[in-house]
């Protein structure tokens, strides 16, 4: 079974990725911000990584910055969720393998994890 | 920096216009403010607004939200608004959740998650969303307290202005309105089938501030407020020139009927039945208009293009005039338009073009647009104070309620002790024939034709008979020969 960490700080928002992934068969774990993301991968080495771009006490940039800096999660797929445009996220980071503006649906997040998981980074 | 320069206080502009007004520049920097207002009251609207207006001048603002709705959605509905800039987020203006927090470590781990996160982004403005989440978690009235008291303090070691939104569902004054540097509060309020949103400040501390109700819209613009007319004009905004010149009525027998015109800055009230020419004077008014005295006319009846065309009808060049951009029209057909509105956007309209002459056509549509009818009079005596004071020689024609009959009714109650000129334009019936007819009721300080003369509407215009000699009972509206005395 995959796993999928979704780092979120907005509640409703985990909520519905948590079932939608569940509903697929993915094993998932969540985080409210950078700094627990980043603990969450060590405790759980998940497959792909869905985060936030604005979070409190560490952003999903910031978060993503110190993933790449380590070897073992330096490939590590991520897929950033924001409200704000990717043009604007890539003038803080290129580091992710795609993007997905907020709000979506739920439908279309199972299938960009599935892609990205079938593609690599 | 001087010890005295510290314990200045400093406004924080809101970059909504009519709030800065009512608070006098602003919100005071490093205070802490409750915004309350029922669900879609616009306190969301209202604190995106000023953190937009923060972050484009300079500032940084954190946007903390303490209830379960997604920021993303309220970012969706934000996108339209002409204030909304993405390019701000999120380098200068960061938006995060504190839902969680609150729901697994309480008030002192949001107490600490603000203060990081005021520290990290160096916020100089700081929105606490859905604090009756925070007052719903609080074991007791003391651990809220302690909570705001919190925030208050942080805020006041890092500078930071503070924000709070609140529901405000309780009906009691809460103990944290007392511990706030602020409190304003926002309603909708139904008037019959109408509502009007208005914006009041209950607390300010530390400054003036206008007090009372002022209406607001919310637009693409975001808020859009307009301070309540009397309120923020109880003075005018600027002294009256003494000198005073006449400006014709465009009606040269009317001008004698008036001892020579109207007096410079001075306000006027021609009203009558519908049809006696009460739109034509207007015109002939605002067609005396030239470059060097441009003319302003608001009009709630008649589109320009159909005062185009009326004015055409008596060889009155109106069409040249806005083409020459000596006069102005307004067309404010009558829907929801909130009185203060439309005063402010005459003001508008005269401080743009430095108008020296207005008409009003429709001063019954004007009042009806308030929602508080014992207002209009203290409305109109600052409007007139206020045009007077911007040297405005202004015009107002208001139907009278009778085609014809003995009794005159103003339509305003109140308002021939406001303006300064009187006119009335009546039907008389004679030897089965209808004819207008002109009086001057009042001119201040001034000498003035008081008779009663007949008034003719041709193709060329208005002209102004001689006095209707050997009739009486004219302001009846029916006439018998006056007999003879002795």
């Amino acid at each position: 079974m995959q796993t999928v960490l979704v780092v979120d700080d907005e509640f409703g928002v985990v909520e519905v990725l948590v079932a939608a992934l569940e509903d697929e068969g993915y094993r998932v774990v969540v985080a409210a911000n950078g700094r627990h993301g980043l603990e969450q991968i060590d405790e759980h080495h998940p497959d792909i990584v869905l985060v936030d771009y604005m979070m409190p006490l560490m952003s999903g940039v910031a978060m993503v910055e110190q993933m790449r800096a380590e070897p073992r999660t330096g490939n590590l797929p991520v897929i950033f969720m924001s409200a704000v445009s990717e043009s604007v996220l890539r003038e803080s980071t290129t580091a992710y393998s795609a993007f997905l503006r907020k709000p979506f649906r739920a439908s279309t997040l199972v299938d960009l994890v599935k892609r990205t998981l079938s593609n690599g980074l | 920096m001087t010890a005295g320069d510290e314990l200045a206080l400093e406004h924080l502009p809101t970059g909504v216009s009519g709030l800065d007004v009512i608070l006098r520049g602003g919100l005071l920097r490093g205070g802490v403010y409750m915004l309350q207002g029922t669900p879609g009251a616009g306190k969301t609207i209202l604190a995106n607004q000023l953190c937009f207006h923060h972050v484009t001048t300079g500032g940084r603002a954190v946007y903390v939200t303490l209830l379960a709705e997604s920021h993303s959605r309220m970012l969706q509905h934000l996108h339209s608004m002409a204030f909304f800039r993405e390019e701000v987020i999120p380098k200068s203006l960061y938006y995060v959740s504190a839902f969680r927090m609150l729901e697994e470590e309480g008030l002192s781990g949001v107490v600490d998650l603000l203060r990081r996160e005021v520290k990290g982004q160096k916020a100089t403005l700081l929105v606490l969303d859905g604090l009756v989440a925070a007052e719903e978690t609080a074991k007791s009235d003391r651990e809220f307290k302690k909570f705001i008291h919190e925030i208050q303090s942080h805020a006041a070691a890092n500078g930071c202005t503070v924000l709070l939104l609140t529901s405000g569902l309780k009906q009691i004054v809460n103990a944290e309105h007392t511990m706030v540097d602020g409190l304003i509060e926002l309603e909708d309020q139904l008037f019959s089938q109408r509502t009007e949103r208005a914006l009041r400040v209950r607390k300010f501390r530390g400054s003036d501030f206008l007090a009372g109700r002022h209406p607001f819209r919310i637009s693409d613009r975001g808020i859009v407020l307009w301070p309540r007319f009397e309120a923020e004009y109880a003075r005018a905004s600027r002294k009256e020139d003494p000198r005073k010149a006449c400006l014709t009525s465009g009606v040269p027998e009317f001008d004698t009927m008036l001892g020579g015109g109207f007096s410079q800055a001075s306000s006027t009230v021609i009203f009558g039945a519908s049809g006696t020419g009460k739109t034509t004077f207007g015109m002939e008014f605002i067609c005396a208009s030239s470059s060097a005295e441009p003319g302003l006319y608001l009009s709630f009846f008649e589109s320009a293009e159909r005062l185009i065309e009326k004015a055409g009808g008596i060889g009155l060049p109106l069409q040249k005039l806005i083409e020459d951009k000596a006069v102005e029209v307004i067309w404010e057909p009558q829907g929801e338009r909130i009185i203060d509105e439309i005063a402010h956007q005459v003001l508008d309209a005269v401080q743009a073009r430095n108008v020296r002459r207005l008409v009003v056509d429709g001063l019954n549509a004007f009042t009806a647009s308030a929602l508080y009818p014992e207002r209009i009079s203290r409305f109109f005596s600052c409007l007139s104070n206020e045009l007077r004071a911007r040297g405005v020689t202004s015009i107002y024609t208001g139907e009278s309620r009778d085609l014809v009959g003995g009794t005159l009714r103003m339509p305003v109650d109140g308002i021939s002790a406001l303006v300064d000129n009187l006119v009335v334009l009546r039907y008389v019936e004679h030897d089965a024939m209808l004819s207008r007819m002109i009086s001057v009721l009042k001119v201040r300080d001034n000498d003035f034709d008081p008779r009663l003369r007949e008034v003719r509407i041709s193709r060329t215009g208005v002209t102004i008979g001689e006095q209707i000699a050997g009739l009486h009972g004219m302001l009846s509206g029916s006439t018998s020969p006056s007999l003879p005395v002795g």
